[in-house]
């Protein structure tokens, strides 16, 4: 018993990490009132540049980096529209999402069925690795489960602890106060789309290099969605992205346990959909249940600044 | 001669334009240390364009800003921040989910003092200048004398030494009106520089040291509040003396009562003052103008009237049905064309066509079961853009590409065309052009032979050359009505337009 909870909490863990880090990144870019719907465009592009990089030079380090660097190019491009041209935003974003689509199953093809050049398998942390139960499940994971658990604090205290962090919450709720207060609105928003870019294109790492190493075409298969809307799940707060992650990683597992003790009560499609629908089911309870939450979102969200109009 | 201060700030030729329009022409004006000023004028006269371009949020098109004696030229708010120059906008700038002190770190330069000893310093600053207010409490739960509060802390906090209010008390109640007063003495005494906009007469008279008037653009007088021997004088010269009768009225033949109100108040569920104790009765055959200056309460009490906010107290009665303020209700009642002051958005919609934009408020005249007869519309607007020789594209075009007056007049031929028993007529000319004016002056009092007119306008040219009666509304309430043939009539409704009650 406690092993398949083991087992179904590992392996929850480790479905949930490229939606956990996605949504970070989203959360910081919508704090700063800028909706990027290219997440699953960004993840795509970061993937495949993960695993290119990978192939081409074996280094883990860089592969990480190229796959983050990919995805804040992505959001640059969606922050040159949103922000210096003033492009509707959800327009912007979803022509990323096309976009990272397009390239990365254009560019990819080369890569398709070759082995992948990095694998950045579970690193059992020392000591932490030997608790049991918990050990199991979130100490024997890969570095970059590791850093997203790093990160989540850190965005936390970002936003909340710091006077960037003030100025980020303030652009996305009343630009032009902030203006007033002479804080530069461009650059922070270009900054946060950026970070937002970064976290996307981590996530890809993540999936082509640890999740199922290897280039697959669209292999994100929906989970950039899944973070924007976590996002709304979660009410902007990084720590409580966690819960939302989780709770996809964990219906991802159930679906793989499923399989893999051979249940057939239940067709694999609709496992498969299961983590999907919940999470429409989940936005729709959020949506409807409190206007509390609702109240929660940046209220500059997708408006952009234009000081003389 | 040399006795005078150094100013802290001179403006010399500050020229700005939007487009055609200037809304500063060749401005001149300096500004002294501990000294409280009033600029003074009427809506559209160029403040607070001035006041933006002072505070580096609008950059002047020509002219020069010395402060302390050096030519400075600023690129952002921030720059006039860090010269020591902050304003307080109307639309306060405050992020109202987060707390009074992140407000106002928000604000604070860059890597300068923690948090903590900040708090001090701002508890440190309320205490001098009388600005009591919870740091911790969420702007959003402040009342709006205390979100003011916050933003004059904000400008202190950076250090700031000239202080710029853009009519400071349009949202204040009376009392928080004498504690910000109070605020300024302080701050005058302290050596600072306070400049406020404002078109109300007696706040001018209670507080400022110096007083600058704008009309139109440019800076008419500059004098010293000690010198104004009358409000009479500064009324007039805000108003300016240019008043022509260059329409053409025959005397009113008044018929049966249309509308009649008492005790009106609204609107309900505001905490908006709005308007309080109206009453009027208004004719057919007969235009009654109801003037005032812009935000004392005329653009609620239109809406009420139209039916796009509830009323709270009082009664009316209308075309001999009679109604409490409630059951007036949202919605437009058969019988009142409405004019709205605002042509692009509340009176019409840019993106469809014109025929479309003429069926608008009268869906069911051009209906036949469920299908619109774009025919019989079409024809209805093409006489329409006959009739008030409409320019434009055509009746294919989108009314967003119609001139003001072009869009107005389409408005006016609509409302027209619903042979209303009363026409409600808000601002009707205001941003027109003397062609477009004389046009829709004409049609307005040629509407007069069918029904009444109520006339809402802070245009006292237009009252005086429209109304039969002219009814001036100060702070939501009728002062006075008095009747437009008596040339007399016109200095008493300027002091009146101004809050001056004479006996």
């Amino acid at each position: 018993m406690i092993e398949e909870l083991a087992f179904i909490g590992q392996i929850a863990v480790k479905s949930s990490i490229a939606v956990l880090l996605a949504t970070l990144g989203e959360i910081i870019a919508e704090r700063s009132g800028v909706l990027n719907l290219g997440v699953e465009g960004m993840m795509l592009t970061g993937a495949l540049a993960g695993a290119a990089v990978g192939v081409a030079t074996g280094n883990p380090v860089a592969a990480t980096v190229a796959a983050a660097l990919a995805g804040g190019l992505l959001a640059l491009v969606h922050g040159f529209f949103s922000i210096s041209l003033r492009v509707n935003q959800v327009l912007s974003g979803l022509a990323l999402t096309i976009l990272g689509l397009g390239l990365t199953s254009f560019l990819g093809r080369p890569l398709i069925g070759t082995r992948p050049g990095v694998r950045l398998a579970p690193w059992p942390i020392p000591g932490l690795a030997e608790i049991p139960l918990i050990g199991d499940i979130f100490f024997r994971q890969s570095v970059l489960a590791y850093l997203a658990y790093i990160l989540v604090p850190l965005c936390w205290v970002l936003l909340y602890r710091t006077r960037t962090g003030l100025k980020i919450r303030a652009a996305g709720e009343d630009a032009a106060a902030v203006d007033a207060a002479g804080i530069n609105v461009f650059r922070l928003r270009y900054l946060c789309t950026l970070a937002g870019g970064l976290g996307a294109g981590l996530a890809g790492a993540y999936l082509s290099l640890a999740y199922t190493p290897g280039w697959k075409e669209s292999m994100t298969g929906g989970q950039g969605w899944v973070a924007i809307a976590m996002v709304i799940f979660a009410g902007w707060n990084p720590l409580k992205a966690v819960i939302g992650a989780f709770l996809f990683g964990g219906l991802t597992a159930l679906q793989f346990y499923f399989q893999a003790i051979g249940i057939e009560l239940i067709p694999a499609y609709i496992l498969r959909m299961l983590p999907y629908v919940l999470t429409i089911a989940v936005m729709v309870l959020v949506n409807t249940g409190g206007g509390r939450r609702r109240g929660a979102s940046p209220a500059a969200l997708g408006v952009a600044f234009n000081r003389e109009g | 001669m040399t006795s005078s201060p150094p100013a802290v700030l001179e403006l010399s030729g500050i020229t700005k334009h939007f487009g055609d329009i200037t809304a500063n022409r060749a401005i001149d004006w300096s500004l002294n240390a501990g000294r409280i000023y009033a600029l003074l004028g009427e809506n559209g006269a160029g403040k607070s364009t001035l006041m933006s371009i002072l505070a580096g949020r609008y950059q002047p098109d020509a002219g020069t800003i010395r402060r302390q004696g050096r030519t400075v030229r600023f690129q952002s708010p921030a720059q006039a921040l860090a010269a020591g120059i902050g304003m307080v906008y109307q639309r306060f700038m405050l992020v109202a989910p987060l707390s009074v002190a992140e407000n106002i770190r928000l604000h604070g330069a860059a890597g300068r003092s923690r948090s903590d000893r900040q708090g001090a310093s701002i508890r440190e600053l309320a205490v001098r200048y009388g600005l009591a207010v919870d740091p911790d409490a969420l702007v959003q739960d402040l009342s709006m004398g205390e979100r003011q509060r916050v933003e004059i802390l904000k400008l202190l906090n950076r250090r700031a030494d000239i202080l710029i209010f853009d009519e400071p008390t349009a949202v204040l109640t009376h009392t928080e009106i004498a504690g910000l007063f109070e605020v300024f003495q302080r701050l005058r005494d302290e050596g600072k520089t306070i400049v406020f906009i404002t078109h109300k007469l007696e706040e001018v008279m209670a507080v400022a040291d110096e007083i600058a008037v704008m009309r139109r653009g440019r800076m008419v007088a500059r004098l010293a509040a000690a010198d104004v021997r009358s409000q009479h004088d500064l009324a007039r010269l805000m108003v300016g003396r240019e008043i022509i009768l260059n329409v053409d009225k025959p005397p009113a033949a008044p018929g049966e009562t249309v509308l009649a109100v008492s005790g009106l108040s609204g609107p309900a569920g505001s905490s908006r003052p709005g308007f309080e104790e109206i009453a009027f009765e208004v004719r057919r055959g007969e235009i009654l103008a109801i003037i005032g200056v812009a935000g004392n309460g005329q653009e609620d009490l239109a809406a009420g009237l139209a039916g796009l906010t509830p009323l709270k107290t009082g009664r009316l009665t209308f075309k001999g049905r009679r109604w409490r303020a409630p059951q007036w209700g949202r919605k437009p009642h058969e019988g009142i064309a409405y004019i709205p002051a605002d042509r692009d958005r509340t009176a019409s919609v840019g993106a469809i066509d014109l025929v479309e934009n003429f069926m608008l408020t009268q869906l069911a005249v051009f209906s036949r079961a469920l299908r619109l007869d774009r025919r019989r519309a079409a024809a209805a607007t093409a006489a329409a853009v006959e009739r008030f020789a409409i320019r434009g594209g055509g009746l294919k075009a989108p009314a967003g590409n119609l001139s003001g007056g072009n869009l107005q007049k389409l408005v006016l031929a609509r409302e027209l065309a619903r042979h209303p028993d009363l026409l409600l007529a808000e601002q009707p000319t205001q941003g027109l052009d003397v062609r477009a004016t004389e046009a829709v002056w004409q049609a307005l009092l040629h509407q007069r032979a069918a029904s009444a007119v109520l006339l809402i306008t802070g245009d006292l040219k237009e009252a005086l050359s429209l109304a039969d009666r002219i009814a001036v509304i100060f702070r939501g309430r009728i002062l006075d009505t008095i009747a437009a043939r008596d040339s007399a009539a016109i200095d008493r409704i300027k002091l009146l337009m101004a809050g001056l009650e004479t006996g």
